[in-house]
């Protein structure tokens, strides 16, 4: 039978994908500050967090290769280490995304009176929520808090259509501003797909929890 | 269908797609062990079906008794019933001998007779009255058995020749030529190297499309390969009987899942 150390190694993925997940996090909370403080060096501070994010996933991946490969694990086992892998990917999409708001704050500098961006941070805010959540909710095991985090999501969604129909006015009327205008239309889609990856990963929880396919995208 | 519906398939096989039942089938030794204690379960036509469980828990006890090999045994008390074509094969008027022909079983060791190839499955065909040449009989068992190949230039060598994976493949051609419609086999594999097993488990998979399948094994592994259904056992009680796919993913029971990912006890 396979079981002495596997434990053990599923620790060891445990620590690593909390470490990803709160990297993930801080990136997005680190992306919303330096647009809303116009901090360029916290915008570059971000892009190297994201080197170390790629990293840590793709350890991860290893990590799980190593242990299918060598212990040929099922039941709850199996569904863990299938989960393991999704979230890790979803918190490095999220990181990614995190990556494209900071750079945006180099288009908005000295432009503070854009009422757009206040709510592109309140998507990202709710974002690095959905993460900690989702977090969370794999450190615990736990298919309800992940089912309760999947539902902020909704939110995210209301937020970018309101801010969608706003700034396609907003183009209508300014024109000239069709970049800046274009690139809040463009965060907002990544900050909407953020929450939905965090879906997915809640949604890979409540596999792991329960080996049933939920769909929490209601 | 879609994946989660396969993970929570019910167990409704129509009545004519079962090969084997059993309703609370209990078996008793002469000391008075009860090595298995009431099960019941429905077996599939023409599918493997494995039951696994820890060393003891009465895994041959219970397939011996799907075809009344445990009445060799002096003193052994079988209750309940095995259906086989409607019919409890525990009934007065059914001859064991004619049971044990249509319920065939392949042991854990292969013991072919100390005779030629050939002879190994011969006696099979005389058993049946045959008289004179076997040859088309001895060719198709061995090819069903994916040994012909490999022995069809020395069918009057001994069979002792063989090798372990060779001789547990006679053992099933024997088994074969009694043209039987089930057969039982205890941990066919666990004397043979991974080579000659891989050859065993592509076997089985050939068989299943003619014959039904009852494979006792401690491999796990071999259990999710090769098997449609599983069915786990422990301490001679049937603790959970689904579909492999569905056990091994989810298994509903938690005795279960501590079996299969190694924590038990
Ligand atoms: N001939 C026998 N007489 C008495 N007890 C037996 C006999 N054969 C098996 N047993 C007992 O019955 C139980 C189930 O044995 P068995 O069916 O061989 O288990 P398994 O195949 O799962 O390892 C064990 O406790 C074993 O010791
Ligand atoms: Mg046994």
């Amino acid at each position: 039978m396979q079981n002495p150390g596997f434990d053990i190694d599923i620790a060891e993925l445990d620590e690593l994908m909390l470490l990803l997940a709160s990297k993930a996090e801080e990136a997005v909370q680190k992306a919303s500050h330096a647009l809303k403080t116009q901090d360029i060096d916290l915008c570059g501070a971000v892009k190297t967090n994201d080197s170390i994010i790629d990293r840590l996933q793709l350890s991860i991946d290893d990590k799980v290769i190593e242990i299918i490969a060598t212990r040929q694990p099922v039941a709850s086992d199996l569904r863990k280490l299938l989960s393991v892998m999704k979230l890790a990917s979803d918190f490095e999409r999220a990181a990614d995304y995190a990556v494209h708001l900071a750079k945006a704050t180099k288009l908005f500098l000295n432009e503070p009176q854009w009422r757009q961006l206040e709510k592109i941070m309140q998507m990202a805010d709710m974002g690095a929520a959905m993460i900690h959540g989702t977090a969370q909710a794999y450190k615990i095991r736990s298919s309800a808090l992940a089912r309760q985090t999947a539902q902020l999501d909704d939110q995210i969604d209301h937020i970018h259509k309101s801010l969608l129909q706003e700034t396609l006015l907003f183009l209508r009327q300014y024109p000239e501003e069709a970049e800046r205008a274009t690139r809040i239309i463009i965060l907002s889609g990544h900050l909407e797909r953020l929450g939905d990856h965090m879906t997915n990963a809640c949604e890979a929880i409540v596999f792991m929890v329960e080996g049933i396919h939920a769909d929490l995208n209601e | 269908m879609p994946s989660h519906d396969i993970l929570h398939m019910e167990l409704n096989f129509p009545s004519d797609h079962i090969a084997l039942s059993t309703k609370n089938l209990e078996v008793i030794y002469a000391d008075g062990a009860r090595a298995v204690k009431g099960i019941s379960l429905s077996i599939p036509k023409k599918a493997t079906t494995a039951i696994i469980g820890p060393s003891g828990c009465g895994k041959s006890t219970a397939l011996r008794a799907f075809n009344r090999m445990n009445e060799l045994i002096p003193g052994t008390v079988t209750k309940g019933e095995v259906l086989f074509h409607s019919r409890n094969i525990y009934a007065p008027s059914i001859d064991p001998v004619t049971v044990r022909t249509n319920i065939g079983m392949v042991f854990q060791k292969p013991n072919p007779f100390p005779k030629s190839i050939y002879e190994n499955i011969a006696w099979a065909a005389r058993i049946h009255g045959h008289k004179g040449n076997c040859d088309e009989l001895v060719e198709s068992c061995l090819r069903k058995a994916a040994l012909w190949d490999e022995v069809k230039d020395k069918l009057r060598r001994s069979a002792m020749s063989l090798s372990g994976g060779q001789q547990q493949r006679l053992c099933i051609a024997r088994t074969l030529a009694l043209t039987p419609e089930v057969i039982l086999m205890d941990e066919p594999t666990s004397a043979l190297d991974p080579l000659s097993t891989a050859s065993i488990e592509e076997l089985t998979s050939e068989l299943k499309k003619d014959y039904t399948i009852i494979i006792v094994t401690h491999n796990l592994q071999q259990a999710g390969r090769i098997s449609d259904m599983t069915a786990f056992m422990l301490l001679g009680d049937l603790i959970e009987y689904a579909p492999t796919k569905k056990l091994f993913v989810n298994p509903e029971d938690e005795r279960t899942e501590r079996y299969i990912t190694g924590r038990f006890g």
